[in-house]
C-alpha cells in the first residue's frame, strides 16, 4: 500500500483556510516525488460539502457537534485516534492558533516526532529534510524525517498553494468520531469576530506599517502624516498593538491581518517570521530600518538603513510641498 | 488553590547568536538568557487570577541553564508565593519541549494545581509548544495563543486568538492547561530593590531530576538564513533616500 | 499715653494672645517634626550669620523679578525695622516716652521709621495690584488643588496685605495725628508731617481720641493676627529664613538615599517625607515663581510646583492638630500632587534653583515616584522597557552591552581599553552617546579631538553601564544602585586619574553621587578638557569660524553643576559670536528629557525643546547655530528645529563639531568644509 500523507484541513466559518491549500500543495509535491497518496483530514460539523473542494486522493471526513470549530481537545483526542489507526508517513498540519494546539499534543501523545515551524519541506539526496525557523527568524533548522511517521507543523505562507480543481475529485471516507468525545473537559466553543473596524487595512492599496522602531505613541503622528501624504493606511506589528497604541483591527501578521497591498511600506518594523507571515505577498515592500540584519530586509524588495524619522521627514517634504 | 506557571530561560535574540561547530546547537558560551518573554505573560496572567481567587501562585522552571535563579526570584518578587527549581544533568544543553514536559509533568502532578500556564510559545521550540505537549502527557484539557482567561463556576473561560482580530472562546474543566499569548496587561515592573530583598529572605526549591529520554530534538543542523541580500538598499542621506522612494513609487503610480 | 483700663486691657489681650501663637506655634513645630530626620543645629550655627546676611541683602528674592522684588524689599526692609518700632510704640503707650521733635539717635530712628513705612506702604499696596489686579494667581486647568486652595490663596493674600496695610497705615497716620496734636511738623518725620496737616483742623479731643485708635489699631492688631498667623502665609517671616538656614550645603545634583520603611521607599505619605519638605509648605509664600519657570507647567502639564507646596500647607492647616498628633496622612496623591504631575516632572531643578525660600518641591515629587516604583505601581510602558533594558544590558536601547563600543571601531585608531593598561583619562562615554545612531558621529569627533590633541584616554567598553542619574530620578534605586556597583567594579579594573565623561547627566552622577559609594576622583566634563586644550595651544584654531551662536546650558551642567564657562570660552576662543539667550547659564531652560522623559510619552501640548528653539530663533535671522553640549540635548534639539519649522535656518550642533572644524581634524574634513564655508 502507497505510503500517505495526511493534512489536516483548518477551517473557519464555513471556508478551508489558505494555509489548508498550502499544506495540500506541499503534500502534492512530495508525494509526487514517492508515489505516496495524500489525504486530508476534515474534522468539524456539518462540513461534507467542503470535501470536494479539496485537491486530495481521499478525505476522511469525521463530523461531530464538538469539532465544530476545531476546539483543542476534541480535535487532538480525533486526530490522535486516526493516525493512530493510519499510521501514515507524514502528518502535516498548520502551525496556526488551530493547528499548534493539535501539532504537539498528538505527536506528544502517540510520541512520534515532531517538526514545529516547517519553513521548507524538500528532498535533499535521497533524504526528506525539515527546515524550520527559530529563534525570531535568526537561525535555521534542517532537521533529517526518518522514516517513521512524523508530524510536522507548517508555518502559514511558507508554501505556494495547491491549484483548486482537484485532478480528479477524491474519495470520501467518512469514520466515526472517537468515543471519547462523549466525555470532553471543553464546553461551549464559540468563536467571535472583531468589532467593526475603523479601517480595513486588508483592503488597502497602501500601507504604512510601524513598528517598535517608532519608539513612541507620540510618534505615531508622523505615521498618520506620512500615511495621508501617500493615500495610505496605518498598520502596524504586535507589540504597538499589544502596547494599545494602535487597535488590533490594525495589526498585520500572525495573529493579526494578512494584507496584500500594491505598496507596504514598513517602518521600524525588524521584521518577526509571525509579522513576515502576515504581509510578504504585498506588491512592493520598501523596509525602513536602523538595524541592517533586520529580516524585513529579506523580504523587502527596497531598504533603507537609516533613522526612520529622518527618512520620514525627508518624505513628508517632498510629498507636503 | 494553586496555579503553576512555567518559567523557561531562552537566548536572548536580540543578541548576535552563533552556532556550536558542532553545528547541532547554538554556542552557548556566546548566548546569553532571557526569561522567554510569553512566560512574562503567564506569569503576569497568573498573578492577576490570582488577585481575584485567592490560589497560590508556584513559579517552577528546569534549569537548564544555571541561570534559572534570577528569573525565579523575579516572579517571587512579583507575587508568586513558591519557586520550584529543577536541577539535573543538563546544564547547557538544548532541551527539547518534549524532554521538559516529561520533567515538569510530575512535578505538576504533584503540585495538583487547577491551573497550568506556560508561554505560548519559545523561540527553541523546535519540537513544538509546551502547552499542548505537557497537556497531553497531564491528560488535562488545554487551550493555546489565550488572551484573556476567567475562572468562573470551577471552570476557566479562556478567549483564544486565532487570526485577524477573530477568537474563539472556550470553558475548559479544572484541572487545564494555557498556553498564554498575552496577559490582560503588560507584565508588570518590579524594583529591583524588591528582587533584592527577596534574594535575601525567600528561597527557591530545588528538586533533582533525571533525565531518562533523548535530550535533543531531533537530529538537526542549524544555519544562519541566506544572506537578507534580497532587498536592493537605498543609501546616502535621508534626504537621498527620499528622493529615491518618491522616484519608485512615481515609476510605480503608486502617487 | 495710655489709660490705666487700656492698659490691663493690653497686657490681657496680649497674654491671650501669646498664649493661642504658642498653642499654634507648638502644634506647627511638632507637625513639622513629624517628617523623617532631624535638622542639625551645628548647620544652623554654621549658617546663620552669613545667611541671614544674605537674606539681609534681598539676594534670593532678587534672583528674578526684579520690580516685584523691589516692592517686597520695601516691605522686608520695613518690617525688620517695625520689630523695634512695635517696641517703642508699645513702651510710649505705656510710659508717654516720645521720640517726637527729638534730635540726634531719636531724630534718624525717626527718619527711618517714617520712610519705611511709605515704603511699606507702597510695596504692599503694589503686590496688592498684582496679585488682585494685574497677575492674578492661575495654575493650568490639569493642575490638582485642594478645594480649599481655591478660594484659600486668595483670601489669605488679602488678609495678610490687609494686615500690613492696617498696621503700618495706622502707625504712620497716628504719628500724623501725634504730629497735629503737637501743633508743628517734625522735620524727622516729613511724610508723617505732611499727613499731618489733614488734621490741623481737627481739635484736641478729637486728635486724642484719634492717638489712642490709631496706637490700638498698630498694635492692639498684632495682638488680634497673632494666632492666625502660623495658619497664614505670613508665617514665611520666619520659616523661610529658618529653610534657607537649616539647608545642608550638599550640591543640588546630590540626591539623600530614599527614606525607607518597611517594604516601603521614598514618600507616599506626608509624614514619610523629610522634615525639611514639611517646613517646604510654610516656607512657601506662594509667588508661583517656580511655576513659571518650570518645563512641565509650562508647556501644559499637570505639574506646579507651587501647587505642591500649596496643596501640603493647605492640607496641614485644616488638619494640624490631627496630624501633629501623630494621625497619619491621606496618600500624598490625594492631597498633594496627581500621579500625572509626579510623572511630568523633568528634575530640571529650575523651581529649586529660583525659590526665594529655598524650596525644594522636585526633592517631592522624586520621593513619590519612589514610592510608586517601589510598591509595584504600573509605571509609562516606555520607561518599564527602558528599565528593564537597563537591568538586563545596562543600556535603555535594549542593544546588548557588548554593543556599546560599535562606533569605536569606525575610527581610524585604537582606542585604549582602559581595563587594560593605565589611561590618565577614563572616557565614561554614556549611553545616548553610544548608542544613539545620531550622536555616534559626534562621539567619534570627540574621540578624534582627544586623539589629535594626545589626550591619554581609554574607554571601559562593553563593562560601562549607564551612570544611573535619571534612574534614581525615576525612583528606581534599587536599579541605581545595580548600575553604580556595576560601573565601580569597571572602574576598579582600570588605572586612571580621573574621569571625562560627554554625558552631564552622567557628570552629575559620578561627581555628585558617586562619591557615597566610594568613588573620589576628578571627573570633568568634555567641554572643560576641550577648553582647556584650546587655551594651552594643544588644539589650535586654524581657521576662526565667524557666525552667530547660541548655546544652551543643559541642566545637568549649568544649573546643576555651574559648568558654564567652559563651554563659552570654547565658543569665543573658535571666533564664534555667542548670542545668549534671556534663559541661560545657571537660569537655563529645560529641553525636556531629563528625569527619565526621554523614556516616556509626554503628553504635553508642546515640548520644552520647541519653546526653546523658539527662544533661540528671537536672538535674530541671522543666528546660525545652536550649540549643545549634551547627547540628550542633541536629541531633543535636532528634533524640535524639525517639528518648529525653523530646519535649514538654525542647525543644532554639538560643541566638539565646531572644535574639530575650527581646528581641522581629519576625518571630520568633508563635514568641516560645509561647516567652514556656511560660516562664512
Amino acid at each position: 500500500m502507497a505510503q500517505r500523507i495526511v493534512v489536516l484541513v483548518e477551517h473557519l466559518y464555513g471556508e478551508p483556510t489558505d494555509v489548508t491549500f498550502e499544506l495540500l500543495g506541499l503534500a502534492r509535491r512530495i508525494a509526487d516525488s514517492d508515489g505516496a497518496i495524500v489525504e486530508a483530514v476534515l474534522l468539524g460539523e456539518g462540513v461534507r460539502h467542503l470535501a470536494e473542494t479539496l485537491p486530495a486522493e481521499r478525505v476522511i471526513l469525521v463530523e461531530h457537534p464538538a469539532l465544530r470549530y476545531l476546539a483543542p481537545e476534541a480535535t487532538a483526542i480525533t486526530v490522535t485516534g486516526l493516525l493512530r489507526t493510519d499510521a501514515p508517513r507524514l502528518a502535516l498540519l498548520p502551525n496556526t492558533s488551530l493547528g499548534m494546539d493539535v501539532a504537539a499534543w498528538v505527536a506528544s501523545a502517540l510520541d512520534w516526532p515532531l517538526v514545529a515551524y516547517c519553513q521548507a519541506l524538500e528532498r535533499r539526496e535521497g533524504q526528506l529534510v525539515a527546515t524550520a525557523q527559530l529563534f525570531g527568524g535568526k537561525i535555521l533548522a534542517d532537521v533529517a524525517v526518518g522514516t517513521s511517521p512524523t508530524v510536522i507543523s507548517v508555518l502559514a505562507g511558507a508554501f505556494a498553494a495547491a491549484a483548486l480543481e482537484p485532478a480528479a475529485p477524491g474519495t470520501i471516507e467518512v469514520r466515526e468520531p472517537p468515543a471519547e468525545l462523549a466525555a470532553l473537559r471543553t464546553h461551549a466553543a464559540s468563536l467571535e469576530r472583531p468589532a467593526a473596524a475603523d479601517v480595513d487595512i486588508t483592503r488597502a492599496e497602501k500601507i504604512v506599517a510601524v513598528g517598535r522602531g517608532i519608539e513612541s505613541k507620540d510618534n505615531l503622528e508622523l505615521a498618520e502624516e506620512l500615511a495621508q501624504a501617500l493615500g495610505a493606511v496605518v498598520a502596524a506589528s504586535r507589540p504597538l498593538v499589544d502596547a494599545g497604541w494602535l487597535p488590533r483591527s490594525r495589526q498585520v501578521g500572525k495573529s493579526g491581518l494578512k494584507v496584500k497591498p500594491k505598496l507596504y511600506l514598513a517602518l521600524g518594523i525588524s521584521g518577526a517570521p509571525e509579522h513576515l507571515e502576515g504581509m510578504k505577498d504585498a506588491e512592493l515592500i520598501i523596509a525602513i530600518n536602523k538595524d541592517p540584519k533586520a529580516p524585513i530586509f529579506g523580504v523587502a524588495d527596497y531598504g533603507a538603513v537609516a533613522d526612520l524619522f529622518d527618512v520620514v521627514e525627508a518624505l513628508l517634504e517632498r510629498l507636503g510641498g | 488553590m494553586t496555579i503553576v506557571v512555567v518559567m523557561e530561560q531562552v537566548p536572548d535574540v536580540a543578541e548576535e547568536l552563533a552556532i556550536a561547530p558542532s553545528g547541532t546547537d547554538l554556542d552557548r558560551d556566546a548566548i546569553s538568557y532571557v526569561v522567554n518573554e510569553y512566560d512574562e505573560h503567564a506569569l503576569e496572567e497568573a498573578l492577576l487570577l490570582a488577585e481575584t481567587s485567592g490560589d497560590e501562585v508556584v513559579a517552577i522552571g528546569i534549569d537548564a541553564t544555571g541561570e534559572l535563579d534570577q528569573a525565579l526570584y523575579t516572579a517571587l518578587a512579583k507575587g508568586a508565593q513558591r519557586a520550584i527549581k529543577l536541577t539535573g544533568d543538563f546544564e547547557g544543553t538544548w532541551l527539547s519541549t518534549r524532554t521538559a514536559a516529561r520533567l515538569l509533568a510530575p512535578v505538576i502532578e504533584e503540585l495538583a494545581p487547577r491551573l497550568v500556564l506556560v508561554g505560548v510559545q519559545a523561540p527553541d521550540d523546535l519540537d513544538g509548544q509546551l502547552a499542548p505537549t505537557l497537556a497531553a502527557l497531564l491528560g488535562w484539557p488545554h487551550a493555546s495563543v489565550v488572551v484573556g482567561s476567567e475562572l468562573v463556576n470551577g471552570m476557566v473561560r479562556v478567549r483564544k486568538e486565532l487570526w485577524g482580530g477573530i477568537t474563539m472562546l472556550l470553558e475548559l474543566a479544572l484541572p487545564a492547561v494555557l498556553g498564554i499569548q498575552a496577559a490582560r496587561q503588560a507584565p508588570r515592573y518590579v524594583p529591583v530593590s524588591r528582587v533584592r530583598q527577596v534574594m535575601r529572605e525567600a528561597s527557591i526549591e530545588v528538586r533533582d531530576v533525571e533525565v531518562t529520554s533523548d535530550l535533543a530534538p531531533v537530529p538537526v543542523r542549524l544555519r544562519f538564513p541566506e544572506e537578507t541580500g534580497q532587498a536592493e538598499l537605498l543609501t546616502g542621506s535621508a534626504s537621498e533616500i527620499a528622493d529615491r522612494l518618491i522616484e519608485l513609487l512615481r515609476a510605480r503610480g503608486l502617487l | 499715653m495710655l489709660t490705666t483700663p487700656e492698659r490691663i486691657a493690653f497686657v490681657l489681650v496680649a497674654l491671650l494672645s501669646l498664649l493661642l501663637t504658642a498653642h499654634g506655634v507648638s502644634r506647627l513645630v511638632r507637625a513639622i517634626g513629624r517628617g523623617q530626620g532631624r535638622p542639625r543645629w551645628s548647620t544652623f550655627l554654621r549658617r546663620v550669620v552669613p545667611v541671614s546676611f544674605e537674606i539681609l541683602l534681598q539676594r534670593p528674592i532678587f534672583r528674578a523679578r526684579p520690580l516685584v522684588s523691589l516692592l517686597h524689599a520695601g516691605v522686608f526692609f520695613a518690617f525688620v525695622f517695625y520689630g523695634l518700632v512695635n517696641v517703642l510704640d508699645v513702651a510710649e503707650g505705656f510710659t508717654g516716652f516720645s521720640t517726637l521733635h527729638r534730635g540726634g539717635i531719636a531724630a534718624a530712628y525717626n527718619v527711618v521709621a517714617d520712610l519705611l513705612s511709605v515704603a511699606a506702604l507702597v510695596g504692599i499696596l503694589g503686590l496688592l495690584v498684582r496679585r488682585f489686579g494685574l497677575r492674578p494667581f492661575r495654575f493650568n486647568d490639569r493642575v490638582f488643588l485642594l478645594p480649599s486652595v481655591h478660594f484659600g490663596i486668595a483670601r489669605d493674600s488679602a488678609i495678610v496685605g490687609g494686615f500690613i496695610l492696617l498696621h503700618v497705615g495706622s502707625r504712620w497716620i497716628g504719628q500724623a495725628v501725634r504730629i497735629a496734636e503737637s501743633g508743628r511738623p517734625d522735620w524727622s518725620q516729613p511724610t508723617a508731617s505732611l499727613v499731618a496737616t489733614l488734621f490741623s483742623s481737627w481739635s484736641d479731643t478729637a486728635l486724642a481720641a484719634a492717638s489712642h485708635i490709631t496706637w490700638w489699631l498698630a498694635l492692639g492688631l498684632i495682638l488680634a493676627f497673632l494666632p492666625y498667623f502660623p495658619y497664614s502665609k505670613h508665617i514665611h517671616l520666619f520659616m523661610a529664613p529658618l529653610n534657607l538656614i537649616l539647608r545642608e550645603e550638599s550640591p543640588l545634583g546630590r540626591l539623600e538615599p530614599p527614606v525607607t520603611g518597611d517594604g516601603t521607599m521614598g514618600a507616599e505619605r506626608l509624614e514619610q517625607l523629610r522634615w525639611y519638605q514639611l517646613l517646604d509648605a510654610y516656607a512657601c509664600i506662594m509667588c508661583n515663581r517656580c511655576q513659571d519657570v518650570c518645563p512641565a507647567h509650562g508647556t501644559g502639564r499637570a505639574l506646579s510646583p507651587a501647587a505642591l507646596e500649596i496643596n501640603k500647607r493647605y492640607y496641614l492647616n485644616r488638619n494640624l492638630s490631627a496630624f501633629a498628633g501623630g494621625a497619619s496622612s491621606p496618600p500624598l496623591l490625594e492631597i498633594a500632587a496627581s500621579k500625572e504631575a509626579v510623572w511630568a516632572c523633568t528634575t530640571c531643578a529650575a523651581c529649586v534653583r529660583i525659590c526665594p525660600v529655598g524650596n525644594r518641591p522636585m526633592l517631592d515629587l522624586i520621593d513619590m515616584r519612589h514610592a510608586l516604583v517601589s510598591r509595584g505601581d504600573p509605571i509609562d510602558p516606555n520607561l518599564q522597557a527602558a528599565l528593564e533594558s537597563l537591568a538586563r544590558y545596562g543600556n535603555s536601547f535594549g542593544k546588548p552591552a557588548r554593543q556599546r563600543a560599535r562606533w569605536a571601531k569606525e575610527l581610524p585608531f585604537p582606542i585604549k581599553d582602559a581595563r587594560k593598561e593605565p589611561v590618565e583619562y577614563v572616557w565614561f562615554v554614556g549611553d545616548f552617546a553610544s548608542f544613539d545612531p545620531r550622536m555616534q558621529e559626534n562621539t567619534k569627533t570627540v574621540a578624534q579631538l582627544f586623539h589629535a590633541a594626545g589626550v591619554d584616554f581609554g574607554i571601559l567598553y562593553e563593562d560601562e553601564r549607564n551612570a544611573g542619574n535619571d534612574v534614581r530620578r525615576v525612583g528606581e534605586e534599587g536599579l541605581f544602585e545595580l548600575l553604580v556597583e556595576h560601573n565601580l567594579a569597571a572602574l576598579e579594573k582600570a588605572q586612571f586619574r580621573a574621569i571625562v565623561t560627554t554625558d552631564p547627566h552622567t557628570y552629575n552622577a559620578l561627581k555628585n553621587e558617586y562619591p557615597a559609594y566610594g568613588l573620589r576622583v576628578p571627573v570633568y566634563h568634555y567641554t572643560e578638557i576641550l577648553a582647556d586644550l584650546l587655551e594651552r595651544g594643544v588644539l589650535r584654531v586654524q581657521q576662526p569660524l565667524a557666525a552667530a551662536v547660541t548655546y544652551h546650558d543643559p541642566c545637568y551642567l549649568g544649573r546643576y553643576n555651574r559648568i558654564t564657562g567652559a563651554p563659552r570660552r570654547i565658543i569665543r576662543a573658535l571666533g564664534l559670536e555667542l548670542r545668549e539667550m534671556p534663559r541661560h547659564g545657571a537660569n537655563t531652560y529645560c529641553c525636556g528629557a531629563g528625569g527619565g522623559q526621554i523614556w516616556m510619552d509626554s503628553g504635553g501640548q508642546e515640548r520644552p525643546s520647541e519653546q526653546r528653539i523658539r527662544e533661540a530663533v528671537g536672538l535674530g535671522d541671522d543666528l546660525r547655530y545652536f550649540v549643545v553640549s549634551c547627547p540628550k540635548d542633541m536629541a531633543m534639539y535636532s528634533d524640535a528645529v524639525k517639528t518648529t519649522g525653523y530646519e535649514g535656518r538654525l542647525t543644532v550642533i554639538d560643541v566638539a563639531r565646531l572644535v574639530a572644524t575650527a581646528v581641522g581634524i581629519d576625518g571630520v574634513a568633508r563635514e568641516s568644509v560645509s561647516v567652514e564655508s556656511e560660516a562664512r
